[in-house]
């Protein structure tokens, strides 16, 4: 009997053993897309073991093309243009792009899958991009839900960038995260600190990347980052400069002015910063030594909550308000704004009505 | 007597939303906290409240949106959002993306409403909204967004 039961339970696991054998060779085989060779600017190809999605495989090729949602097709940042052998658009892509992209074959790269042979258009600045490896020298608070983290580059040592670009900060696995996942955070830095970035994250309730960032990562800890990227950056001329931010959106304004300042810019430069209240403003004493050190800067900060505002020299009411009754010669001007997406939308309103032409306006939405 | 319970079959549909739900993959610490009920538990627990305290959920979320609309206004401040309450809207960059199979994309915006007689507050994300208008979810007990109809329908009517 007992031999009988152990015979039984051998045969099934053979069989079981047999089936998971098959399975096996099966997927290795037919599932298996072998090399294919991705095109790049028609300049250089990489070969790469198909079957994965393109933004993937390229970040494993030290490639890195921006996306904030590590993949899942939700941010609509990793386009790129896939000339030859992309397949046809998939609908969880289509809601990200404008018709004239889809006409030019821009492609989400998370969503193309590598199956064979591709040929892809990259812009030269992403190129440049590279993966670092930082850790976290300080931790500072800058208002109840605002902080500053200072991060020391390891490898590679040094960066370069444009005041303005961002990069975008790895989240690892952690006790409130299943996976890894990229957030972009503008450099708030001083720019001729080449082996440092300094970022200005505020806390978003629930969000997975500020969530690690305020409430578990410490002092010594090693981070990722990789960039930079992005447009947003002054443009070289003579015009007088409007600056318009709010809570964290002072990160590249500051980075900005650090360079205005190594660069002994002269430009007459006005900063109106928004806030609710006056413990939300951030900063300020590093903005007044920028109004000794800078020829021209003019510091406005406007709080919505008049309480002890006149100790801090604050206009009072919304920063769209301040910038109406104070913004002179609006028509000369070339306005850089970095906010949330309703801040920009109401200031772009008011810029206009005010005279600033629409292509001296330049933003940073949230 | 022992009654005995009920036991209904999940689909696998089901059973990934749930797996979805109780991931940090959209959220940090997921969507429902230390609940231990089914996400169809949940919904019906809280329609069941809602129908006793005598709204729908149309209702609720539709008074949601309307707030808002109204807090987006501030620019970040607060402002006054119906009688005797301030509100406002908090944006960050991206979306939120809604855990059910459709397309729902919203943006990332909390909206805070406070009660300035007795300073209860309760804030929601235009996700919340978003669940409780098409799926009836306020989240799981102990959700970082987790809503209590009783307080919300106390809060904004």
């Amino acid at each position: 009997m007992v031999l009988e039961i152990l015979v039984a339970v051998t045969v099934v696991s053979l069989i079981g053993t047999v089936l998971a054998a098959l399975l096996t060779i099966c997927e290795h085989f037919i599932a298996d897309y072998g090399p294919c060779q991705i095109s790049i600017n028609d300049e250089s190809d990489v070969t790469v073991k198909g079957g994965k999605d393109l933004l993937s495989m390229l970040t494993a090729e030290r490639i890195f093309i921006p996306s904030a949602c590590g993949g899942r097709g939700t941010c609509g940042l990793c386009k790129l243009k896939v000339l030859e052998g992309a397949g046809p658009l998939l609908p969880t892509e289509e809601p990200y792009l404008e018709k004239e992209e889809r006409e030019s074959n821009v492609r989400l790269a998370c969503q193309v899958k590598v199956r064979g042979d591709l040929k892809i258009e990259i812009p030269q600045e992403l190129l440049a991009v590279r993966e670092y490896t930082c850790k976290c020298v300080e931790i500072t608070d800058l208002t109840h839900d605002i902080k500053q983290f200072r991060l020391e580059l390891i490898e590679p040592t040094t960066i370069d960038y444009i005041p303005g670009q961002y990069v975008q900060l790895l989240t690892p696995v952690y006790e409130k995260s299943d996976e890894e996942i990229y957030r972009a955070y503008s450099i708030s830095s001083n720019p001729a600190e080449k082996s440092v970035i300094e970022l200005i994250i505020r806390l978003v309730p629930g969000g997975i990347c500020t969530t690690y960032c305020f409430e578990y990562l410490k002092v010594g800890d090693e981070v990722k980052i990789n960039g930079p990227y992005g447009d947003f950056r002054l443009l070289d001329s003579d015009a007088p400069i409007v600056f318009i931010a709010g809570g964290s959106g002072m990160a590249p304004i500051k980075c900005m002015l650090h360079h205005m300042k190594n660069t002994d810019n002269k430009r007459k430069t006005i900063y109106y910063f928004g806030a609710n209240e006056p413990r939300e403003l951030l900063l300020t004493d590093l903005m007044r030594e920028f109004e000794k050190q800078l020829a021209n800067f003019r510091f406005v900060p406007v709080v919505c909550e008049p309480e002890d505002s006149n100790v801090l020299g604050c206009e009072i009411g919304l920063v769209t308000h301040a910038v109406q009754r104070d913004l002179k010669n609006a028509t000369e001007c070339e306005a850089y704004l970095c906010g949330s997406p309703g801040m920009i939308d109401a200031t772009i309103k008011v810029l206009e009505e005010l005279g600033v032409s629409e292509d001296k306006i330049f933003y940073d939405k949230f | 007597m022992t009654q005995v319970g009920i036991v209904m079959k999940e689909s696998p549909e089901d059973r990934k939303l749930e797996e979805v739900l109780r991931s940090s993959r959209l959220a940090a610490g997921g969507f429902m906290g230390h609940d231990n009920r089914s996400v169809s538990e949940v919904i019906d627990a809280d329609a069941t409240e809602l129908s006793r305290l005598g709204f729908t959920k149309e209702q609720v979320a539709e008074r949601m949106r309307q707030i808002t609309k109204v807090a987006i206004s501030g620019l970040g401040t607060w402002v006054q959002v119906g009688d005797g309450m301030e509100g406002k809207v908090d944006e960050a960059k991206g979306w939120l993306i809604c855990p059910w199979p459709h397309k729902g994309k919203l943006a990332k915006r909390i909206t805070v409403v406070k009660v300035i007689e007795t300073g209860e507050s309760i804030r929601w994300s235009d996700l919340n909204t978003h669940l409780i208008s098409e799926h009836g979810f306020f989240e799981g007990k102990g959700s970082d967004f987790r809503i209590e109809p009783r307080k919300l329908i106390r809060t904004i009517f």
